[in-house]
């Protein structure tokens, strides 16, 4: 399945990429988003559709999620989708310092602007890497309070296979995490696979 | 003719695009301001340019702005505002000011990072996009698909009750259909029940009158010759006449019994069967409840023993059939609310000038979110096919026909009574008398 898409070392220099593209990025990301917040080390993993709502599933459990989906273009192409759990996105303003209440359109405007941010850092990060150029469009929310199971349609989704990508916030006493789903069509997995072996070969 | 220059091009391009196009400093101060911006905001190019931002618009959302700002320059990457969150930055004039029902124009902006050649942000352009129609067709397709979902939901409630509506007129066709074949088999059945009873009559007086005579005969063949007073006692044996004697009154008296039983079910079907009947007329309720009683009797002599607690009750004007209807329902609501095995009292009595009837039962009894329901049609707790949830809405609205009242009381756990009251007159009646 999955490895017949990608090869151990090619999975591995992926891993490799994200981790040090988000490095790089991870400084200004906790400069954006507050000084006490860390940002962990991403884990990829490699799956066709049909695995991501279970795997979602897994990792959010039976909570409600909501998710912002965003394109991105230029040497790699696709979509990404960051999906956070109902009750972390409450705490997101929290953690973004507003202290008052805020209204619903105030709330989707931050959970946009964290997933832009994320998304920006995680891919753009590992676009630098390969020294891919990459542009992105303006994020939307793609569902809120939604069933894990009824966000993607796996059926309608016209890629082989997915990068599965697990961020994670923390704060210094609270944690706090989200996940976000790299999806590529077919053509863009052999670009994203030359690309990696390009890294490799440069070595 | 001149050729342009490619970064001529590009800044004709940049000025007169129907887009808003501005770019900042890392202070804040204006170094691009475009003929849209111009046009739109009615601030020049050489009135705003240099300026710090804050300065010539102080309406706009500083705190919020800047932040956005410093995240570009940090990140190096581009950030966004959608019309559908914050639904514009500017507060411009937007170019459907008669038809378009919004306020000002809707606008989606993007902040994207401007590099040196090191790759450092040194400025950051904003783009602001006129998306008006694009808002008021979404928030117009917004508004119908909501109309659609509530017709839909409409909809779905309508079948609901038509279905159920069918399913009552289905189950009182039934009633009506058993109700006519009930008559017509009563009346079949009373013709030969009249003279078999009759028959019967004048075959007890037969008997009556043979046994008088057999009375008088018995031992008077002792006196007969030999010959045929043995035969006739042989005869005697033969059919062991005392045990004859003895059964044959038996049999009679067992015969006038049954054709009692009989002709008493026979007149319950006809009593009750008078379903298209409306006039009022005087009737005895103890009269009413025993025939729906018996009626019912098979549906709940599993269930419940009934208790009967009739007080003294003078005979009241109405309409029969349809207090039977009442009663009936009464009687399987509460048969229906006895999980295992209970206890159904029917008690009547007068109170002032009124009559009541009560039927009370210990059943599961009726939490106060259903209490609050029970009367309005279709209302039911029951699986589809056992509840219609029009039974004591049509109750109800039988006893108000009768100008009495029913009211219920009920514990959860321990049961409910239904209790009815009715004045001696029918109210109609009572009208055409006056
Ligand atoms: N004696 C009772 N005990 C408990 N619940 C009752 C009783 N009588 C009526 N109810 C409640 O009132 C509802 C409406 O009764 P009714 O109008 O006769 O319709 P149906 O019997 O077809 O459900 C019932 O579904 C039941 O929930
Ligand atoms: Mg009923």
């Amino acid at each position: 399945m999955s490895t017949a898409l990608f090869s151990e070392d090619q999975r591995d220099a992926l891993q490799e990429l994200t981790n040090i593209g988000m490095g790089q990025a991870g400084a200004s990301v906790a400069a954006v988003l507050g000084e006490f917040v860390m940002l962990s080390v991403p884990r990829i993993l490699v799956l066709k559709p049909n695995l991501i709502p279970p795997a979602l599933a897994r990792i959010v459990g039976s909570e409600k999620v909501t998710a912002v989906r965003q394109g991105f273009h230029g040497d790699l192409r696709g979509e990404a989708v960051v999906v956070y759990g109902v009750s972390h996105c409450r705490e997101l303003a929290d953690l973004m310092g507003y202290d008052d209440v805020i209204d619903e359109a105030t709330e989707q405007e931050l959970l946009l602007d964290v997933s832009n941010v994320l998304v920006g850092a995680c891919l753009g990060g590992l676009a630098e890497q390969l020294n891919a150029e990459m542009g992105f469009s303006a994020p939307s929310l793609m569902a809120t309070e939604a069933e894990v199971s009824s966000l993607l349609d796996v059926e309608r989704m016209d890629s082989p296979c997915a990068l599965f990508v697990e961020v994670n916030f923390s704060l210094e006493k609270r944690s706090f995490s989200c996940h976000l789903v790299m999806l590529l069509p077919e053509d863009q997995i052999l670009v994203l696979r030359d690309a990696i072996d390009r890294f490799l070969a440069s070595l | 003719m001149t050729e342009l220059t490619h970064s001529e091009l590009s800044g004709f391009i940049a000025d007169r695009v129907e887009i808003g196009v501005f770019a900042l400093d890392a202070d804040f101060k204006l170094t691009l301001w475009n003929r849209f911006m111009a046009t739109h905001s009615r601030r020049s190019a050489a009135d705003v340019l240099g300026r710090n931002l804050f300065e010539v618009f102080p309406e706009l959302p500083r705190s919020w702005l800047e932040r956005k700002v410093r995240h570009v320059q940090a990140l190096r990457n581009y950030a966004f505002t959608s019309w559908t969150q914050r639904p514009y930055l500017f507060r411009f004039d937007h170019n459907r000011p008669i038809t378009g029902g919004v306020d000002a124009m809707r606008q989606n902006c993007t902040f994207l990072p401007v590099k040196n050649e090191a790759g450092e942000v040194v400025q950051v352009c904003v783009t602001v996009q006129d998306v008006t129609d694009n808002a008021i067709a979404h928030e117009e397709l917004a508004a119908s698909m909501a109309e659609i979902e509530r017709e839909k939901a409409e909809q779905r409630k309508l079948i609901g009750e038509l279905a159920q509506a069918q399913n009552q007129l289905l189950q009182s066709e039934k009633l009506a259909s058993i109700g006519q074949l009930a008559a017509g088999v009563a009346h079949e059945i009373n013709n030969p029940i009249g003279f078999v009873n009759s028959n019967l009559g004048t075959l007890a007086s037969y008997v009556d009158e043979l046994m008088v005579v057999l009375d008088a005969y018995t031992g008077a063949h002792e006196q007969m010759p030999e010959g045929l007073r043995s035969a006739i006692d042989a005869q005697i044996k033969g059919v062991d006449l005392d045990y004859l004697r003895e059964d044959l009154v038996n049999l009679v008296t067992e015969s006038r019994d049954g054709l009692d039983r009989v002709k008493k079910i026979v007149q319950d079907l006809k009593d009750f069967s008078r379903m298209g009947e409306s006039e009022a007329a005087w009737a005895d309720l103890h009269h009413c409840l025993d025939t729906t009683l018996n009626v019912v009797a098979n549906e709940i002599k599993y269930k419940a023993e009934v208790v009967k607690q009739y007080g003294e009750l003078p005979e009241i004007e109405c309409v029969a059939s349809q207090l039977n209807q009442v009663f009936m329902n009464l009687v399987v609501n509460a048969a229906q609310a006895i999980a295992e095995q209970g206890t159904i009292t029917v008690s009547t009595g007068t109170e002032g000038e009124q009559v009541f009837v009560a039927v009370r039962d210990t059943g599961a009894g009726i939490p106060p979110e259903v209490l609050k329901r029970i009367f309005d049609p279709f209302y039911t707790t029951k699986p589809v096919g056992t509840g219609t949830g029009l039974g004591l809405s049509v109750s109800y609205s039988i006893i108000e026909r009768h100008g009495g009242r029913i009211v219920v009381d009920s514990k959860v756990g321990e049961g409910t009574e239904f209790k009815i009251w009715l004045p001696l007159r029918y109210p109609a009646a009572k009208a055409v008398a006056s």
